[in-house]
């Protein structure tokens, strides 16, 4: 296994489109990064650039210290796994595993040993016979990685290899593929949309917006101490809620509640007294019992959790409560927040407590 | 000892691979055997030839490519009776020189006061070139696949015996 840069990587497009602008990423030997963010936020151009699937318009790749920029991709020692699999049908997985190796053409003891080793660590070996029709999506997924697996390449990389399961197979996958990465201990680079995926499997994240990278950090980084807005909006489910607040007399104000702010947030606020700033609170953060009214409007009980959606005033404001709660529309709660974070409002970049 | 260990996983990969090498032959026979059928009815001496054989040749052509099709695909799947079949396939192709071909051969054909031979050397020659690599693909093929097969059945006999709840 290898490590990875990216160096001010740019795609530019033929149309003078730009996908992915200034991205610089080191991947260490044996991290797995995920790639997360909306659909076409450049995560995938990215990894694309990576494999070798796309030009790089500007920048430098290195692959264990090797400039593989231009090097085409079958040289660059890549393994890929798309989130279509890509199996080839009329192959039994068997061949299918195989297939890479025997192109290159290697031994072929060798070439069954490694598929027979693969196909252990991915519960395949009674699968082995059959034909990619006859499995189901998550077996199939799991054959794409152990076609991936028998490479043993430098580097794997996945493209949202998990959106064509279900719910249920998506997490039991999930699971997997941490498994795997502990037990190969190999370079991962994984592209999501899914923030449960990248908090779930990441050792750091990368969050884009719009082709520029918005943060990277570990998921408890970017779920604890947002960037700025949109990695505070985007971590997080359900997402924070923002409110439009004015920094007065060491309290925060709007129309529909007054906080007292604390000592440190006093300090860090300083500069910004008499002025608008965007007040971010998770759904989790707010507790029952404070002097802030809510009017609920709905009530979803989700077993452990209940998820409370109401108004006030002028926001609207989701709540997360730890116990079971049978709020009707109409009721009025009373919350307070117990954690805040506060985000300036022209740039969107998160104020941070000294 | 590591040949050994090669021995073993060369017979484990029986398990998971086809027996694609006496398919092709089979199908290279197929092959040959379609030359021959191409080139066997060409006669310099005109229609002289047609008689009731050369019927029967053409079904047991016909019969010939479908079983060795059908045997292909048999022993790419390890079916053991699919390698009698081709080695029987094969000692047919061989009787057939003895038949249509040999006749032909043999045959003169008197046209306007002057004889001539049905089937010319050179084109014996080469049918019978045809029909033996056929009989030969054939029977090879046939050869290997019994071997593959009975090593593959006694090799998943051993390992079923090894996985046996005492």
């Amino acid at each position: 296994m290898s490590s990875l840069k990216l160096q001010h990587l740019d795609k530019i497009y033929e149309n003078n489109v730009q996908a992915v602008f200034d991205f610089n990423l080191d991947v260490n030997d044996g991290e797995l990064i995920v790639l997360v963010g909306p659909s076409g936020c450049g995560k995938s151009t990215t990894l694309r650039m990576v494999a070798g699937l796309e030009d790089i318009s500007g920048g430098k790749l290195i692959i264990d210290g090797k400039d593989v920029t231009a090097m085409p991709p079958k040289d660059r020692d890549i393994a890929m796994v798309f989130q279509n699999y890509a199996l080839y049908g009329h192959m039994t997985i068997y061949e299918n595993m195989a297939f890479s190796l025997m192109l290159r053409k290697e031994n072929k003891n060798e070439i069954h040993q490694k598929v027979l080793a693969a196909a252990d660590i991915l519960g395949l070996t009674d699968q082995l016979n059959k034909k990619p029709s006859q499995l189901s999506g998550g077996q199939r997924q799991r054959v794409a990685m152990g076609r991936a697996i028998v490479r043993t390449p430098k580097v794997f990389l996945f493209d949202e290899p998990l959106s064509n399961l279900d719910a249920k197979l998506r997490g039991a996958t999930r699971r997997e593929i941490l498994l795997l990465h502990k037990r190969l201990n190999a370079t991962m680079l994984y592209v999501t949309h899914d923030q449960t995926e990248a908090l779930t499997l990441a050792d750091r994240i990368v969050c884009m917006s719009m082709g520029h990278v918005q943060q990277i950090g570990t998921p408890l980084e970017l779920y604890d101490s947002p960037a700025n807005l949109f990695v505070a909006g985007f971590i997080g489910l359900p997402p924070m809620n923002f409110f439009d607040v004015e920094v007065k007399n060491g309290q925060l104000v709007c129309e529909d509640f007054t906080e007292e702010l604390t000592a440190d947030e006093k300090a860090a606020l300083r500069e910004y007294e008499g002025r608008q700033i965007t007040l971010g609170v998770r759904p989790e953060n707010i507790i029952e019992g404070g002097n802030i009214c809510v009017r609920v409007f709905s009530n979803e009980n989700l077993g452990q959790t209940t998820l409370v959606n109401g108004t006030m005033k002028k926001h609207k404001i989701t709540c997360k409560f730890r116990e079971w709660c049978n709020y009707k529309a109409g009721d009025e709660v009373m919350v307070s927040f117990n954690r805040k974070h506060f985000f300036d409002k022209e740039t969107t970049q998160a104020i941070r407590l000294g | 000892m590591t040949s050994k260990n090669d021995a073993l996983v060369k017979k484990d990969r029986l398990r998971f691979t086809k027996n694609k090498l006496s398919s092709s032959l089979t199908l290279l026979a197929i092959v040959f055997n379609a030359l021959y059928f191409v080139c066997i009815y060409k006669s310099d001496v005109g229609s002289y030839y047609y008689q009731y054989m050369m019927g029967i040749s053409v079904v047991y052509n016909l019969l010939f490519m479908l079983i060795a099709f059908l045997a292909s695909e048999g022993v790419k799947s390890y079916k053991l009776n699919y390698s009698y079949v081709l080695v029987l396939l094969g000692l047919g192709q061989i009787i057939r020189i003895f038949i249509l071909p040999m006749d032909a051969t043999r045959a003169i054909v008197t046209l306007s006061g002057e004889e001539e031979v049905v089937m010319g050397s050179g084109q014996f020659t080469r049918i019978c070139v045809y029909l033996i690599s056929s009989a030969a693909l054939c029977i090879i093929a046939g050869v290997i696949a019994f071997y593959k097969t009975r090593t593959l059945s006694a090799y998943q006999a051993e390992l079923d015996r090894k996985n046996m709840p005492v």
